[in-house]
C-alpha cells in the first residue's frame, strides 16, 4: 500500500495519511476497550486496597478518608488474629499432607504398570471432588465425629487431605511421567537404592511439580469455609474464613470496615506465598497443567 | 575386566513377545563386540538383560565367570551410556561425573581428582560447572562417557550412544570411541541398527533378528561372507544384489549368463538346483567392451557415493548394481558388461536362505562340515 503513493488516492483508496489516522484511532479504541475491561477486573482490586485505609467505606471505590482505626477495630475482635495463625496451621498442615501422600503414590502409580490404573486415578478424582463437596457432609461429619475428632484441627486436615491427595496424585503423575526412566535406570547401574533415586534425581525434577501442588493445596484449604465451619466449634479455633463472617452486624448487614480490613489481611498471605513460589520456581505450568 | 558369557538366554515380556530365544554368546575379555539388527532384533533387549535392567526369562549370565544372573543392576559392575545419555539435569557436569562415585561413598577430594583425570582426558574440564542443558549434543556425549569412566566398571554397555549425534559429528564420535575402548581395554558391548558403526567398531559382531543371532563373526566376515540372506541383506552401504540362479551342466545360470561355479560350494549343490546368488556391488566390475560371460545390460540409473558412482543395470527383467570408479562411470542407456569377482560370489540356498557351504550357526555344527546335499530333485 505505502509503496502506490498517489496512484492510489486517484483509485479512490485511501490516501497514506488516512491510513494513519485510521490506525490511529483503531489504537486508540482498542486501548480503550482494554482498560474498560482491565477496570472490570481491577476495581475490586482496588477497592479491596484502598477500603481498609477509609473511615467510612462504601461500596464505591473512592479515594480514602484516611485512617488506620480500622485495622486496631478489626484486631479488637478476639478471634481475627488467631483466626489468620489457625488458616495457616490448617494450609501448611494439609499441603505437607497432601504433598507426603500423594508425592510417593504418583511415582508408584507412574512407574508401576498396573491394570486399570488410569481408571483408578479419573474414579478417585471423581470421587474426590464428592469428598470437598456439600454432598458428601452429613456422612463426613458422622465419622470425624465417630472417630472423635469433630472440633480439633487433624478432623478438618484430614478431611481435605482426602479431597484434595486425588488431583494431587493426579497432577504429580503427570511431573513424574515426563521424568526419562533412563535417569533411574542409570543411577541403578550405579548401584543406588531406591530412596537415593528418589531423593537425589525424582525429587529435585519434580521439584516444581511438587511447588505447584503445594501452593494449589494451600490456596485451596485458604478459601475453604464449609468444612472448617462445620467440624469446628470452638470459636477460637476458627480459621480466618469462617471469622469474617464476624464482621456481619446480628441484622446481616456487612460491616465493610471491618470486612474489607480483615479482607485485606487475610488475601496478603497468599499474594506473599505466590510472590515467594512464583521467584523461587517460576511456576512452569507443564504436563497436564498448561495455562 | 571381564569376559561375558551368555548361555541360553531368553526373554519373553507380559504379552508373549519373545525377545531373546534362547541366545548363547561369549564375548571377550577387552573386546569391542557390537550388536547389530533392525528395530525389534532384541539387540536392546540383550544389552538390558545383561545390564540387569531386565530380568531373565531364563539361562544364565556371567560376568568375568560370576553368575550376575540374579543380581541387581548395581551389584553387576556394568556402566551403560544410555541413547539420550541419561545425564542429571539438576546437577552440574562435575557433580554427574562423581554422582556414581559418591553412591560408592567415596571421599569428597578423591571424587574430585577423578572428575578432574577423566574430565581431562575427555578435554571437557571447562564444563564441569554447566549442567547438560548447556551443552551441545556431542559434549554431553562425553560427559556421559565420562560419567561411565569414572565408575571404573568391568563391561561398558553401549545403548546407541551416536545415534543422537548429527551425521558429521557421528564420524569423529566413532573413532573416539574406538581409540577410547581400545586405551581403555574395558570388555564393551556395543548396541547399534547402523551397519557401518558396527563394521567400523566393533572387533566382533553379532548380526540379530527376531530374538536369535543370525551372524557371529568379525565385521569382516560378516561382510564378504554373510551366512545368510538377511546378513547379506542388511549389511554394507549398497544392497547386496541377489539374483536367481541354477545349476546347469556344472555351471551357474544367472539370467541366461553361464558362470564358473565357485570351488568351495561346488561339493554342497546338486544338479537343477535353484539357489539365490549374491554379489556386492562393490565386488561387481563393468566394462563398456564386450566380456565373454558376463552379464549385461542397459545402464538405467547413477547414483554419487563420492569416491565411487553406484550403477544400476537392466539385465533382462533383473536389476543389478554395481559400482564404478569416477574415472569410468558410464552413462545411462550405454550397454555394459559386468563380472562377479568368483572370490566375492556367495549362493545361498532358495529355502532356508543359509549361504551354501557354510557352517550352520543355528545347528551349531562346527566350522567345515560339509552339509549333505539332500535337495530333492525338482
Amino acid at each position: 500500500m505505502r509503496g502506490t503513493g498517489p496512484a492510489s488516492t486517484v483509485r479512490g483508496e485511501p490516501s497514506e495519511s488516512e491510513l494513519v489516522v485510521r490506525r490511529f484511532l483503531g489504537r486508540v479504541a482498542f486501548y480503550v476497550f482494554i482498560v474498560i475491561v482491565g477496570a472490570f477486573f481491577a476495581l475490586p482490586m482496588v477497592w479491596l486496597v484502598l477500603a481498609p485505609f477509609d473511615a467510612h467505606p462504601t461500596l464505591n471505590a473512592a479515594l480514602p478518608d484516611f485512617t488506620l482505626g480500622n485495622f486496631g477495630d478489626v484486631l479488637k475482635d478476639p478471634y481475627a488474629l488467631s483466626s489468620l495463625g489457625v488458616s495457616i496451621l490448617l494450609a501448611v498442615g494439609t499441603m505437607l499432607l497432601v504433598v507426603v501422600l500423594a508425592a510417593p503414590a504418583a511415582y508408584a502409580l507412574s512407574r508401576v504398570r498396573l491394570p486399570g490404573r488410569d481408571l483408578l486415578l479419573y474414579l478417585l478424582l471423581l470421587f474426590s471432588s464428592i469428598v470437598t463437596g456439600t454432598a458428601a457432609m452429613v456422612p463426613l461429619f458422622l465419622l470425624i465425629f465417630d472417630l472423635g475428632l469433630t472440633d480439633t484441627h487433624l478432623g478438618v486436615v484430614l478431611v481435605l487431605a482426602g479431597g484434595l491427595v486425588p488431583a494431587g496424585i493426579f497432577i504429580l503423575k503427570d511431573f513424574v511421567d515426563s521424568i526419562p526412566t533412563s535417569y533411574e535406570e542409570s543411577a541403578r547401574l550405579f548401584g543406588a537404592s531406591s530412596f537415593q533415586i528418589l531423593r537425589d534425581i525424582v525429587l529435585p525434577y519434580a521439584r516444581p511439580g511438587l511447588a505447584v501442588i503445594a501452593v494449589w493445596v494451600m490456596v485451596n484449604v485458604w478459601g475453604n469455609f464449609l468444612i472448617p465451619f462445620i467440624l469446628l466449634r470452638t470459636p477460637s479455633s476458627q480459621p480466618a474464613a469462617v471469622v469474617i463472617y464476624n464482621f456481619y452486624t446480628e441484622g446481616g448487614q456487612a460491616d465493610l470496615r471491618l470486612i474489607s480490613t480483615f479482607g485485606l489481611l487475610y488475601s496478603i498471605p497468599v499474594v506473599v506465598m505466590y510472590l515467594f513460589v512464583n521467584r523461587r520456581y517460576g511456576f512452569r505450568f507443564y504436563g497436564g497443567l498448561k495455562g | 575386566m571381564a569376559d561375558v558369557e551368555i548361555r541360553g538366554l531368553t526373554k519373553v515380556f507380559p504379552g508373549g513377545v519373545r525377545a531373546l530365544d534362547a541366545l548363547d554368546l561369549h564375548i571377550n575379555d577387552g573386546e569391542f563386540f557390537a550388536l547389530l539388527g533392525p528395530s525389534g532384533c532384541g539387540k536392546t533387549t540383550l544389552l538390558r538383560t545383561i545390564a540387569g535392567l531386565e530380568g531373565a526369562t531364563s539361562g544364565q549370565i556371567l560376568i568375568g565367570g560370576r553368575d550376575v544372573t540374579g543380581l541387581p543392576p548395581g551389584a553387576r559392575d556394568v556402566g551403560m551410556v544410555f541413547q539420550d545419555y541419561a545425564l542429571y539435569p539438576h546437577m552440574t557436569v562435575a557433580d554427574n561425573i562423581t554422582y556414581p562415585l559418591k553412591i560408592r561413598k567415596v571421599a569428597k577430594d578423591e571424587r574430585r581428582r577423578t572428575a578432574e583425570s577423566v574430565g581431562g582426558s575427555l578435554q571437557i574440564q571447562a564444563l564441569f560447572d554447566r549442567r547438560p542443558g548447556q551443552l551441545s549434543g556431542g559434549q554431553q556425549q562425553r560427559v556421559a562417557l565420562a560419567r561411565v569412566i569414572a565408575y571404573r566398571p568391568r563391561v561398558f554397555l553401549f545403548d546407541e550412544p551416536l545415534s543422537n549425534l548429527d551425521a558429521r559429528l557421528r564420524l569423529e564420535a566413532r573413532t573416539f570411541l574406538k581409540q577410547l575402548q581400545t586405551e581403555l581395554g574395558i570388555t564393551t558391548i556395543y548396541v547399534t541398527h547402523d551397519q557401518s558403526e558396527a563394521l567400523a567398531m566393533a572387533d566382533r559382531m553379532a548380526v540379530m533378528e527376531k530374538g536369535q543371532i543370525r551372524q557371529l563373526d568379525t565385521p569382516t566376515a560378516c561382510f564378504r561372507q554373510s551366512a545368510n540372506l538377511f546378513v547379506a541383506g542388511f549389511i554394507g552401504s549398497t544392497p547386496m544384489n541377489l539374483l536367481p540362479a541354477r545349476i546347469v551342466d556344472g555351471e551357474l545360470d544367472v539370467a541366461g549368463c553361464r558362470l564358473p561355479i565357485p570351488e568351495d560350494v561346488r561339493a554342497h549343490v546338486s544338479r537343477d538346483e535353484h539357489l539365490i546368488l549374491g554379489v556386492r556391488p562393490e565386488y561387481m566390475s563393468l566394462s563398456r567392451t564386450e566380456v565373454p560371460g558376463a552379464l549385461n545390460g542397459t545402464v538405467r540409473i547413477l547414483e554419487n557415493l563420492g569416491v565411487d558412482t553406484l550403477v544400476t543395470v537392466d539385465v533382462g527383467d533383473l536389476r543389478v548394481q554395481a559400482t564404478a570408479p569416477d574415472e569410468s562411470v558410464p552413462t545411462p542407456g550405454d550397454h555394459v558388461w559386468l563380472t562377479a569377482d568368483p572370490r566375492h560370489v556367495l549362493l545361498y540356498r532358495e529355502d532356508d536362505g543359509e549361504r551354501v557351504g557354510a557352517p550352520r550357526a543355528a545347528a551349531g555344527t562346527s566350522p567345515g562340515t560339509p552339509d549333505v546335499v539332500n535337495t530333492p530333485a525338482r
